[in-house]
Parts: structure tokens; sequence; C-alpha cells
């Protein structure tokens, strides 16, 4: 059996913790969702609009709400409570729950404060907002069932979902939360008594509110340490135990002092944001940790810290980040894999003269991550650049060597900072996006691109599938074989969905079909913006986040909420699905009909009518399949369209905003989402039958990589927008785009080889994408793992933009990575 | 000038240092009896099908224009007298099992292709032209290895070097590295198992070690062949008195091409042959250090089984 990644070097303490954590359902204590309630009889407290993006919770939705409601804590509302603004409602309610009625708990041996924090909380609403909100969300044409609809019929899913946004940390750290609130109580007071009486009024009032909270958390889990002291024999954690509750005296709301108290503060805030959003670690990331933390690094380093001790201060926060995962410790649905956690950190990447910014702090922070791993959050990204040192480029190929499932991600400065920049141009932000801020970027969720501490462009909300768009091409706007309920089976009506583009049979050339497809790609594009402006203007009115909007510039200063458009910067991502499989479908298209006239437009239709089924089609399907170009080999004629069709859509979303002022832009992600809906879309003149999967964010179409990773990586970066003539990075996709690709354990046996996947980094820098992931890992290990799961329950493999254990992911996906896995020549 | 190449392989981290693009030139003056490449010896190309990819539709069978090929009870077979490379079968083929190996290239199309990697190669990293042996077809060798040079693209040449010396020389200008191989000292055993004499192999080589370039040489860890310590022995002797390469390496030995001798209608006596064991490779690795420190054995060996 191939070797499985241990974690190494961990002290008793982190042993402890970690051991602690990993033994799941059996703990004392755990993280589950604490549901509270207003007590009203329409009361709710499980927002499903948040779920809507994840296909796999669409059955649940009423299970769910009514279960967390039957299960709520009443708690007592204060007179008045109902006059006030349903910020303030939840900014109290949220506040009141966390502090008050949810025990707070400290764990043997851990360093760090700040235990439960996944509630259910209320909704606050009356009677008739709440209906006036189930009205928007249920009934016959309630948005439920169009989110269904949309999906079921393989358009793609949508919904606007919590976190993916890197809230202002570095401001609370550095001044304290209490010039929050100061900021906050001084805006207000200059408020005019209109303005004080309006809804910025009422914002302003639930995010002061809320700017208490962390305090007041701060203070009961400080008495908590002097109560456990008091009664610890063992000296040395006793002396812990007062330094934590002399911390938390401090932080979060005075400025943290040293590493310690900068860690405790981070922990204590970050955490909050998961109270506040009543969702755990979706996306919500941490930006620049090794640049903001060093501050408080070298300062405990200067004092004589053990370097040893603030690793484990660290790890213990990694112990808290995974306790996330607790939220449906007890429903257990396929865990990690149905919902969109991912806690993401940014190590190094470059300053802003082109400098590289890699510290001590980050090979410290590396070495946690390398002996914590494996486990899944925080989820780290190095970021990579030109000038990105040895030092670094040898680390990174030495953890990538040892950890089956790479235990980062690799995000590629210059192409990604190309296409912020270019958001900036197109948006008209360049004020707050430009050449001398442009490098202060993070990445949230798995790869997403965006700004730090005034961002919010909703990353993995909007998911499109491409190759819905081809379908329609060929069937002149409708459905061309039928689609199901998939609950309950019951067929869907084929009406005309997307404009009369023509029947595919008169089209004379394939620019004439492609022409036709732009068409439908331009509906599809329409019809997704449509559905998740309703959702982004529901939440806008009924699910304000006051804490989070406290960590979000642009909130006070326009007295919006984050929900409702206050960030400075705010994008609605689009990202793009089934890329390969649509390009590789329309050259196909282009190959089987018009330039090889192996078949007419009419028995390519029926073919996929019959999924490919029938001897009369084999011949054809294996053409397409094996003699039709593809994308992914850098192939100029194929990867030209590809480019041509990224720019297209690309631009063609910038021309829509959401009601809350966001612009539309594109990125690649897709989750697993290429997963489940290939049993949903038809089959595609690529010659994949339906059922069968569609291609993963901008990778190629599994097994059309054929000329290796150089070749498909150069084939990425062209599908982005390749260079200029004078050699500056072009990137349409401001988002970014996962790219994943194996390598064979053999290709890093040993130092020499190192180097040359190190010098595939460096090329991949010039030529590739934004955000590469690597596995190395051999079929035979994960075949093994199939058979022998209990042998393998820390065997982490990257999906996309995600880790995941590959003991607990489904049948399908597991046998997909295999054959993923099965064309690593390399 | 064009150039018959039988494939390139991107991302070669086997062919000298550094990541590589290695182009295999496709004909051969030696006829090693282990060759890896039995499709780059011969100039032509010649069909290979590919048993486990063909769908059984006969459209091969049907289109040849030669009528040579033919459907037996054991599968396909392909006429070699009557092929006359035309490929008509292999684009008709729907699945793409059948290649005909052998792809002519301009030269300057050729070193746009290879160039297509140049970001990854980095310092050390480059171009391998490899074969078949390159330099039966020099002129075009040295045109593309010239090519490269103006694109300041690092070359390594790797080559049996059994030929006139100034075909050689005639491409040092345009090599960073030559890439040479010694397999076999006893010159009745050369003769057996290439087909050739070594005299002048060894002769160039000592020629080379005059000139001024990076030289690995490289020898085939071949079972009964080229695996005794005799003959590493004697190599390394003659390696330590010619002049020292900068690196030795005693490539192991696998069976994974032996589906190719398969596709070509030949037998292989290799067939059932194991992979070199480590120990073995270690052994031969120590004999050769004796006399040249820089040896090293490369490419995968069988470990020992390990119970699970």
């Amino acid at each position: 059996m191939g070797k499985v990644k241990e974690p190494k070097n961990l002290s008793p303490r982190i042993q402890w913790l970690r051991d602690y954590y990993f033994s799941g359902i059996e703990r004392e204590w755990n993280n589950e969702f604490r549901p509270f309630t207003t007590g009203t009889p329409w009361d709710k407290n499980y927002n499903e609009t948040s779920y809507y993006v994840v296909p796999e919770n669409y059955t649940f939705f009423s299970t769910f709400s009514a279960g967390f409601i039957a299960g709520a804590t009443k708690i007592d509302l204060p007179d008045g409570l109902w006059d006030k603004s349903i910020a303030e409602r939840r900014a109290w309610f949220n506040k009141k729950a966390i502090v008050d009625c949810v025990p707070q708990e400290i764990l043997p041996h851990d360093l760090l404060c700040g235990a439960t924090f996944n509630i259910q909380a209320s909704h606050c609403l009356t009677r008739k907002e709440s209906e006036a909100r189930d009205k928007i969300l249920l009934g016959k044409r309630g948005l439920r069932k169009k989110t269904i609809e949309f999906h079921d019929t393989g358009y793609g899913n949508c919904g606007p979902t919590s976190g993916h946004l890197i809230p202002g940390y570095e401001f609370p750290l550095r001044y304290g939360f209490k010039q929050i609130n100061e900021d906050l109580q001084k805006r207000y007071d200059a408020y005019s008594e209109e303005e004080k009486a309006s809804a910025k009024g009422g914002e302003l009032r639930a995010m002061l509110e809320a700017s208490l909270m962390p305090k007041a958390l701060a203070e009961k889990y400080g008495a908590l340490c002097v109560k456990f002291a008091e009664k610890e024999t063992d000296a040395a954690r006793k002396a812990e135990l007062l330094r934590m509750s002399e911390n938390l005296k401090v932080v979060p709301w005075e400025p943290a002092e040293d590493f310690w108290q900068a860690v405790q503060s981070l922990w204590l805030i970050h955490m909050l944001v998961m109270t506040d959003e009543n969702y755990p670690g979706p996306g919500l990331s941490f930006g620049r940790l090794d640049q903001y933390l060093y501050p408080y690094y070298k300062k405990s380093i200067d004092k004589g810290e053990d370097r040893e001790f603030l690793k484990d201060i660290l790890k213990c926060m990694w112990v808290h980040c995974n306790t996330a995962y607790d939220a449906m410790i007890r429903i257990g649905l396929n865990q990690g894999i149905t919902a969109g956690y991912g806690q993401l950190l940014m190590l190094s990447g470059v300053g802003r003269d082109g400098e590289d910014l890699t510290n001590d702090l980050t090979y410290l922070i590396l070495e946690v991550i390398d002996e914590m791993s494996p486990i899944l959050e925080p989820k780290p990204n190095v970021r990579l650049h030109k000038n990105s040192p040895d030092k670094l480029l040898d680390k990174v190929c030495d953890m990538i060597s040892d950890s089956q499932g790479a235990p980062f991600l690799l995000n590629f400065d210059e192409r990604s900072m190309a296409g912020l920049l270019h958001e900036a141009k197109f948006a008209k932000l360049e004020h707050l996006i430009n050449r001398d801020n442009v490098h202060d970027y993070g990445s949230v969720g798995c790869l997403e691109n965006t700004m730090i501490g005034n961002d919010r462009s909703s990353t993995v909300d909007v998911n499109l599938n491409f190759l819905k768009a081809l379908e329609l091409t060929l069937g002149n706007g409708k459905n061309i074989v039928p689609y199901t309920d998939q609950l309950w089976g019951k067929p869907y009506k084929n009406k005309q969905q997307g404009p009369k583009t023509g029947d595919p049979v008169t089209f004379l050339s394939f620019e004439a079909f492609y022409e036709a497809f732009l068409e439908q790609t331009r509906y599809i594009i329409k019809k997704i913006v449509d559905l998740y402006n309703i959702g982004v203007e529901t939440r806008a009115k009924y699910l304000p986040t006051p804490y989070l909007s406290c960590l979000i510039k642009g909130c006070a200063s326009s007295g919006k909420d984050v929900t409702q458009g206050g960030a400075e910067i705010k994008f609605a991502t689009i990202e793009g699905v089934t890329f390969a499989t649509t390009i590789d479908s329309l050259l196909a298209v282009k190959y089987l009909v018009y330039d090889e006239k192996e078949c007419d437009m009419a028995t390519l239709l029926r073919a996929l009518q019959a999924n490919w089924d029938g001897e009369e089609y084999k011949v054809l399907q294996a053409r397409a399949k094996n003699k039709a170009p593809k994308y992914g080999r850098d192939d100029g004629a194929a990867d030209t369209l590809a480019q041509d069709f990224m720019k297209f859509w690309a631009n063609e979303v910038t021309k829509y905003t959401t009601p809350i002022g966001q612009t539309y832009r594109g990125g690649m992600l897709s989750w697993n989402y290429w997963v489940g809906d290939g049993y949903i879309l038809a089959a595609s003149p690529d010659g994949r039958r339906r059922g069968q999967f569609l291609s993963n964010a901008i990778c190629p179409s599994n097994g059309a990589d054929t000329n290796g990773p150089t070749s498909n990586s150069n084939s990425v970066g062209i599908a982005l927008g390749g260079k200029d003539g004078d050699g500056n990075y072009i990137n349409v996709l401001p988002n970014g785009a996962s790219h994943t690709i194996t390598l064979s354990p053999s290709l890093v046996r040993d130092q020499a080889h190192k180097d040359k996947l190190k010098a595939f980094l460096r090329g991949y820098t010039q030529n590739g994408g934004t955000a590469l992931q690597i596995n190395v890992l051999d079929a035979e290990t994960l075949k093994d793992a199939q058979k022998n799961p209990e042998d393998y329950r820390h065997l982490l493999v990257r999906v996309t933009g995600y880790n995941a254990y590959f003991t607990s992911i489904g049948r399908e996906l597991q046998n997909e990575i295999i054959e993923r896995e099965s064309h690593a020549r390399f | 000038m064009d150039v018959n190449v039988l494939d390139l392989q991107r991302m070669s981290t086997e062919d000298g240092p550094g990541l590589r693009t290695t182009v295999f030139f496709k004909g051969c003056n030696l006829k090693c009896a282990w060759c890896h490449n039995p499709e780059s010896i011969s100039y032509r190309p010649d069909p290979n099908w590919f048993k486990n990819k063909c769908i059984g539709c006969n459209i091969c069978v049907a289109v040849c224009p030669q009528k040579g090929i033919s459907k037996t009870s054991d599968g396909l077979h392909f006429s070699r007298e009557r092929c006359t490379a035309c490929r008509t079968c292999e684009k008709k083929c729907p699945n793409a099992a059948i290649e005909l190996k052998g792809k002519r290239y301009e030269t300057d199309a050729l070193a746009r292709e290879l160039l297509k990697d140049k970001a990854y190669w980095g310092a050390d990293g480059g171009v391998t032209l490899s074969g078949g042996e390159v330099m039966m077809q020099h002129k075009a060798a040295i045109e593309v290895a010239r090519l490269l040079k103006e694109e300041r693209v690092s070359v390594a040449v790797d080559t049996a070097g059994c030929y006139d010396f100034r075909i050689l020389e005639e491409i040092l200008p345009y090599t960073d590295l030559v890439l040479y191989d010694l397999k076999l000292f006893d010159p009745k055993d050369h003769k057996k198992y290439t087909g050739a004499d070594n005299a002048v192999i060894l002769e160039n080589y000592k020629k080379l070690t005059d000139k001024k370039i990076r030289v690995w040489v490289r020898t085939p860890i071949i079972e009964g062949a080229t695996d005794t310590p005799q003959n590493i022995e004697s190599i390394a002797r003659f390696l330590a008195e010619i002049g020292q390469p900068e690196r030795w390496e005693l490539c192991t030995f696998n069976n994974l091409c032996r589906d190719k001798y398969e596709r070509l209608d030949l037998t292989w006596a290799y067939q059932e042959t194991q992979k070199t064991s480590k120990q073995h490779a270690e052994n031969l690795q120590e004999i050769a250090r004796r006399y040249v420190a820089n040896a090293a054995y490369t490419g995968a060996v069988q470990e020992v089984i390990s119970n699970r």
C-alpha cells in the first residue's frame, strides 16, 4: 500500500487536542449547531437560501427548517425589540445567544479561548416580515422551486451563501475592537435626526451593538480561565490559564501586544463571524496571515519566547478551525463535501514593487501546516511569483512530495493580479484596486481572488453550466432530452426556453452554429442572473449580518450592511462550469459535421438523444472522443476557440448587476458540481454520455491532456487570455480559475526530481493560470484505499479547490479521482 | 529541411538535467537487443495497432488502398510488405487504435513546437535531441540545435556515437551537453547485442573528452548482457583512464515497452525480464563508483516487496 501522510512533531498538548478532535462524535464537547428562537409561532432559524447553492441539500430543507425550530431554546426578548430594525434585532439576539446562552468551554491543554460558535439564531422577523419572506421563497413560483427546477434542468445552481470574503482582521488586531466601536459611535453621532431614524441609523445601531460582542464574550472566557486556574493543580497549566485570562483582559477590545494575544484576538473575532452568519466557515478567510501577524511574532521572538510554543498557539487555532465541521456532526451528510467550508489563509507573495514578502513567520506557518496535516482546516494557499525565493520553493516542493493531496494550493500572483486589475477597469473601481495595492489581494474559499477587508464578491454563489447553452443551440432553444424533477421523478415540460436561434440542421457553417451558441449563452447568463438576484434581494431585506459588517470597509461609511452592498468592492461571481466539456463539444461539432463531414447535424442530434447508445452511433462516438481536437493539449486552434469563448462569456456577465450593486464577474471554481450535474445534463457532442462527469473548472476533460502537464498548463494560461504583445499577463477571470494536476510520486522521488518540480512551478508562473493544485498520488494507492478504507482514514486528496478525505467521499467521485490519477504519466 | 521524428516527450525528467523536452529522431544504425523504442529503429513509419482501443469496426480493412489489412482470428493483421505508409487507416480509425509512428516536421516548425515549453526549462533544463540515433539525421539535427541556440535554449544530444566523429563535431557548437551511451566494453559482446562494433564508439568518446563540453555517459543495465560486474568495471576503468564524465548513469531496466514489440509483430528476448532489483543496481553502482565518483543508477528499481 502507499504511504499515508501522518502528522509529526506534535507536542503532547497538540497531540491530545488533535486526537480529541478526531474522536468526533465520541467527544464530550462538540460545536454542533445550537438553535435559538424568539418563541413566536412563525419563527425560523434555519436559512435555506444559504444552501440553495448546495444541491445535495435540496431534499432536506423542510426537515431542517422544522427540526431546528423544534429543538430551539427560547430567548426572552427585551421590551421594544420588535420596534427596532431587523439588523438591530439580529445583533442583539446573536450577541445574547453566544454570550449568555451558549456554554463556554476551555478544552484541556488548549491555549486559545473560544470554543462553541455554531448557532442557528432566530431570524427575528415579525409575522408580517416572515410571511413576506415566505412568499418569496416558498409557494408555487417561489425561489426554492425555481432554484430546484433550474438545477434539475441542467442550468446549474445559485443562491446567496455566507462567508467567502476576507474581513479586515488586521485593523482590530492593531487598534483593538474598541476603535471599530468608537468609529461607529462617531459616525452615528454625526448623523442628523432624520438619518438616525432611517435605515442607515438602524444599521449603525446594530453594528454598534454587535461591536460589543467580542468584548462581552472575552470577559466570559476570561472569568472561566480564572475559575479553571483556581482548581488546577498542575502549576504550569495554572500559569497558562492565568495568562490566557490576562490576554482576554486586553484583546480583542484593546490592541494585541504579542503573538499569543494576536492569535487569541484573531480567533475570537473570526469565529464570531461564523456565529453572526449562522454558518460555519464557508470561505471565511484569513488573508495574508504571515504578513499581518508578523509584527506580533517578531515582538514575541525578540522577547525570547520559544518558537515551538508559538507554533503550538497556531496549532491550537488549527484545531479550533476544524470544529466548524461539528455543525451537523450528528447528521453527517457526506461530511466535508456537501457544504462550502474553507477558511483560507495566504502565505508569501509579492509586494508593491515586485519584491518577495516571504518572512520567518511564513516558514513557521509552513511547518505548522506540515506537522498538522492531514487536516482539513484552515486551507493554506501559497502565493508564488517570479521573484519567489528558492528556499520557499524548495519547502513547497518538499511538502507537495510528501503529502499526497497537496497540503496547500498555489496561487500565482502575476496572473491573479492581472485579473483584479481587469475587474477594476470594467467596474470603474481603479481608485480601490490599482497597481499600488493589487499585490495585497487574497483568496477566499478555495482559490477565489478578492481584495482584503473591503470586498465581498460572492464567489461561490452562482454556478453556470455552459453546456446547457450548447444543448439549447441544438434544440433551437429547447431541451433535447427530457428532464425530471430529481425529488419526485416528475418530468418537466419542454417549453421554449432560450431564444429560437434556428434549427441547427440549417446551419451551413460552424461559424453559424457558434453564433447561435453564443446567443444561447447570453440567454443562460441572463437566466442565472435573474434567479440569483431574487436571492440577493431577499437576503438584503431579511438577513443582515451587522457583526461581519463591522469588519468590512464601506459598511460603516455607507450605513449599509454587507448583505446590502455595504462593502467598498462588490462583485457577484459567475463560476463557469463544464468549460472543457463545452469547448470539446464545440470542437467536435466542427470536426464531425463541418470539417470532416463524418455525419450531418441531424444524425449527431439523434445520437445525443439516444445518449450515444446503439450500434449506429458507435463509430461516431469514438470519433468524437478520439479524433476531434481537444482543449488542453497546447493545440493552437483548439485553445484559440477556448480563449475566444472565455473572453465572450467573461465580458457578457459584466453587463449585469445585482440589486445591491454588485457587478457580475467571471471565475471558474466548480466545486464538485461537475460530478453531480453529469448525471443531469444530456449527452454531449464530445462523446460524453449522460451520467459521465463533466470537466472540472478550467481543467481539460479527463484524459484529454495527452501532452502532459506543461501543455495542459499552457492551454490554461492561453484560455485565460495569455499575454499581450508586450508580455503583460492577461486574465479575463478576475476570480481566478481552479486548475488541478496529478503527478506520479516517481516525479518527486529525490532531490534532483524535486528540483524539476520547482522548474515546472517557475514555468507555471509564466505560462499557467491563477491557481494550481497538485496531487502526488498513484492510482494503486487510491484503489487500495477504496478496498481498505479503514487503513486510509486520513488520506486527503485534492478534489478541486478543496481537500477531502478520500474515504469519506462518494464512490463516483472516488472513481473519478482514480481515473484522473491513472492518466498521470508524468 | 525536414526531419523524421518519432515522438516528442514534454516535461521529460529522465533525459538530462532539469526539466526538458525530448525529441526522438526516427531511425537508428544500431539494433540493440533490449531497445526500449523498437519503433525508432526503422526510418519508415510502421503501423501500430492498439488492440485494447480497437472497437472492431473494420473500417481500416475497408479503406486500405493496398488491401494490406486483414482480420484474423486473433485480431487485425497488417501486411508490412504492402504498407506504403499512406496513413489512410490511421486517419479513418475512429478510436485512434492505429498509429503510424513517425512524423515529418520542417526544422523551424519543430523548433517552434519545442519552444512552447521554454518557460519550464529554467536554468539547467532544455531540449534533448534523442532517438533512434539522432546523428543519422545530423543535418536536420544541427539545424534544430542551431535554431534552439538562437533562442538561448540549452541543448543536449543523446547519442550512441557509432559514426564518423566529424558528424558529432559539427553539432557541438550548438550543444551544451552530450549524453553518450557506452553499453558494452567487450567488442564481441557489443557486436552480438547491438549489431555493430564498438571501436569507433570508444574512439569517439576519447575525442569527445578532448572537446570542452559537458558529457554524461549512460549505460543500460541489461540482464545477462551489460549488467555483469566485468562489463561495468571495464567501462569504469576506461572512463577513469580516458576522462571522467561529469556524470555516469546506470539506467535500470523495466519491460514496460513489451507491448511495443507486440504491436510491431516482433518477439523480444526481454519480454519477461523483471525490473532491475535495488540490490543489483546498488552493487553495480558500488563497482562503478570505485572508478568514477559521479556514477549513479537512475530509473525505477524493484524494492523489497512488503507484506501489505
